[in-house]
């Protein structure tokens, strides 16, 4: 068994041939089993191309994919994915309990374990207590939780969430948030497809940032937050001699926060300069409360990214 | 497949309008066992009454037994003698079989000419919807082959429709046959050839909504072709265009399906016991179905969603 949930070699789409359209130019992709995967990009990206040549809804131009280590031509490689598509659709005069019956059927679920899972994965999306209602009459958050409960029927090894949280109050959101971490603790991975940044930064361990159908940006949340080596320090006012001294490796403004500390940007070229500087610190009777890798947020580096020219 | 051909059944059901052909076919055969009266004597037709009403025009024959029309003269057979009771009938050798089997052939033809146009438009709009953005993705992203998504919807639909035929014929059947003690099995071969034509347009349906996506254009497209295929069935109609349009006309003939050569040449040839002329139009009717649903096969197999 591959390590791999998903594998991509130069995988491509282009709509057209008269003015063409590259859709997703071609992308090489790997996402570990296990892992939490954020796929992020402005609309028009080639986010949900990807995830629907991943899941056989679109051919590829050109190159080669396989998920769960079954080419995705193939049916095989949808047999333990689960898929939570934007904006889908459900028939209205099916209940939630024959709605999941009828669609786990489709994915070769047999009877015992439909029976076993779909009470159980109603429950998980607060939807119980309208297991018997007729989708027709549900609101939006409603379905959204349905069609998570769908995606997982199967018991998936991988889950693909296209903006799972559409809709969805902010009660539903931290549930689906939870939900998310407890299928990555249970070692299911999780492609999630979300415009929703702040959710995207707390869940996913690796993120991609999708522009003009490329990569732009791919890592973990970590390693594409951390602003190169800036450092946050909480500590007491500096005196002006150091600061002057420090001349441009402290940022002007200073942050003041209670109980006479202050929050300043330091930025040095390595750890060696990072322990001189707090030495020198130290000798000028500056006291330290923390020193932190300097981050900015996904959202910050979102805007920078996509607003940047073409790479 | 056999999820998607119960999602298939269901929203069938949903869809009133199937309900609504149930219905009518149940009207025509409980209609059919209340108001109509025979009086067979000895096997033979001695009376028939329709809500009351007497079935049989006994004020065409004067008292000599020979048909008159409604001027008082005297109709003649094909071989120039008058026509009398019990000499000729229009179907069959006696009154009674002439009875039944007319019977049967206006319940076949009107389920041939009527209940296909209801029962494309009651299902015309399911390919099209199985298409749609927000389903389409949901279910092709299940473990299935494209080529079983399609069969389950497209049987799905065959299978209520060859129910409702089966369900019409054999009611009508029964009844009739109960009421006059004559069992007309042939009558009974109207059901395969009224589902196929049902299935041949339904063919055009299945490409044209897997093509466009759009149900009313699918079934647009098949009502146009039905009326293309009943002007084609003019056999005069060749001789009335230019030597330029002839090729053409006579060619679209024969690849299209030939709806109205099939209701008039076998439906109720089948019925009436009459021999049927029109195997080549239902052969050549059933090739354009199949080719229609090959197309449809490949195109949904091809199709970026």
């Amino acid at each position: 068994m591959t390590d791999l949930a998903l594998q991509t070699s130069s995988l491509a789409k282009t709509y057209g041939s008269r003015q063409p359209v590259h859709a997703l130019r071609p992308l090489d992709l790997e996402v570990a089993r296990g892992e939490v995967f954020g796929l992020l990009g402005p609309n028009g990206a080639g986010k949900t191309t990807l995830v629907k040549l991943l899941l056989g809804l679109v051919r590829p131009t050109e190159g080669t994919a396989s998920v769960l280590g079954a080419p995705i031509t193939e049916a095989a490689a949808r047999q333990r994915a689960g898929y939570l598509p934007e904006g889908h659709r459900f028939p209205p005069f099916l209940t939630a309990r024959q709605t999941l019956d009828l669609l786990a059927r489709m994915a070769g679920v047999s009877a015992a374990d439909r029976d076993s899972r779909a009470p159980r994965l109603l429950d998980l999306v607060r939807l119980g207590g309208a297991a018997n209602r007729k989708t027709g009459g549900f609101s939006k958050g409603m379905l959204q939780r349905l069609g998570i409960a769908q995606a997982l029927m199967n018991s998936p090894e991988i889950v693909f969430l296209d903006e799972p949280t559409d809709g969805v109050d902010p009660v539903g959101r931290r549930e689906i948030r939870d939900l998310i971490e407890g299928l990555r603790d249970d070692g299911v991975t999780v492609f999630l497809n979300s415009h929703l940044l702040s959710e995207v930064e707390r869940i996913c361990s690796r993120v991609a940032i999708l522009k003009d159908g490329a990569v732009v940006r791919d890592g973990t949340v970590d390693d594409l937050t951390r602003q190169g080596r800036a450092w946050r320090l909480v500590s007491t006012p500096l005196p002006a001699a150091l600061a002057a001294r420090l001349g441009d490796a402290l940022a002007p403004e200073a942050e003041t926060l209670p109980g006479g500390l202050v929050r300043s940007l330091v930025t040095v070229p390595d750890r060696p300069a990072l322990n001189a500087l707090l030495d020198a610190l130290r000798a000028e009777a500056v006291e330290v409360e923390a020193v932190e890798p300097a981050r900015q947020s996904l959202e910050d580096l979102f805007v920078e990214v996509v607003t940047a020219d073409a790479p | 497949m056999t999820g998607l051909l119960l999602l298939t059944l269901r929203e069938l059901r949903a869809r009133k309008v199937v309900i609504g052909l149930f219905v009518i076919a149940t009207i025509v055969w409980v209609a059919l066992a209340l108001a109509l009266q025979l009086d067979v004597v000895d096997g033979s037709l001695a009376g028939a009454r329709l809500f009351g009403e007497d079935a049989i025009n006994d004020e065409a024959y004067n008292a000599e037994g020979v048909l008159v029309d409604a001027e008082g003269n005297v109709v003649l057979n094909d071989d120039g003698e008058p026509r009398r009771l019990n000499d000729q009938y229009p179907f069959g050798s006696t009154l009674l079989e002439s009875f039944v089997f007319g019977a049967q052939a206006f319940v076949s033809g009107a389920a041939y000419w009527v209940g296909i146009l209801l029962a494309l438009f009651a299902t015309g709009g399911l390919v099209a919807s199985l298409t749609e953005r927000g389903q389409v993705d949901v279910l092709l992203t299940k473990p299935l082959s494209r080529s079983a998504v399609l069969a389950g919807r497209l049987g799905g639909v065959w299978l209520v429709m060859l129910g409702l035929v089966v369900y019409l014929f054999g009611a009508v059947w029964l009844v009739m046959s109960l009421k006059s003690g004559l069992w007309n099995p042939r009558f009974l071969l109207a059901i395969p050839v009224v589902f196929s034509m049902f299935a041949v347009m339904y063919g055009v349906i299945a490409l044209v909504g897997v093509w466009s996506g759009s149900g009313p254009l699918s079934l647009m497209s098949t009502l146009a072709l039905l009326f293309v295929s009943l002007v084609l069935a003019i056999p005069e109609l060749p001789n009335q265009v230019s030597q330029t349009w002839r090729p053409l006309v006579e060619g679209a003939y024969h690849v299209l399906p030939k709806f109205g050569n099939v209701g008039v040449e076998v439906v109720p040839q089948l019925a009436t016991g009459q021999p049927v002329a029109g195997a080549y139009a239902l052969a050549s009717s059933l090739a354009f179905g199949a080719i229609c649903y090959l197309a449809a096969f490949i195109l949904f197999a091809r199709k970026d969603y």
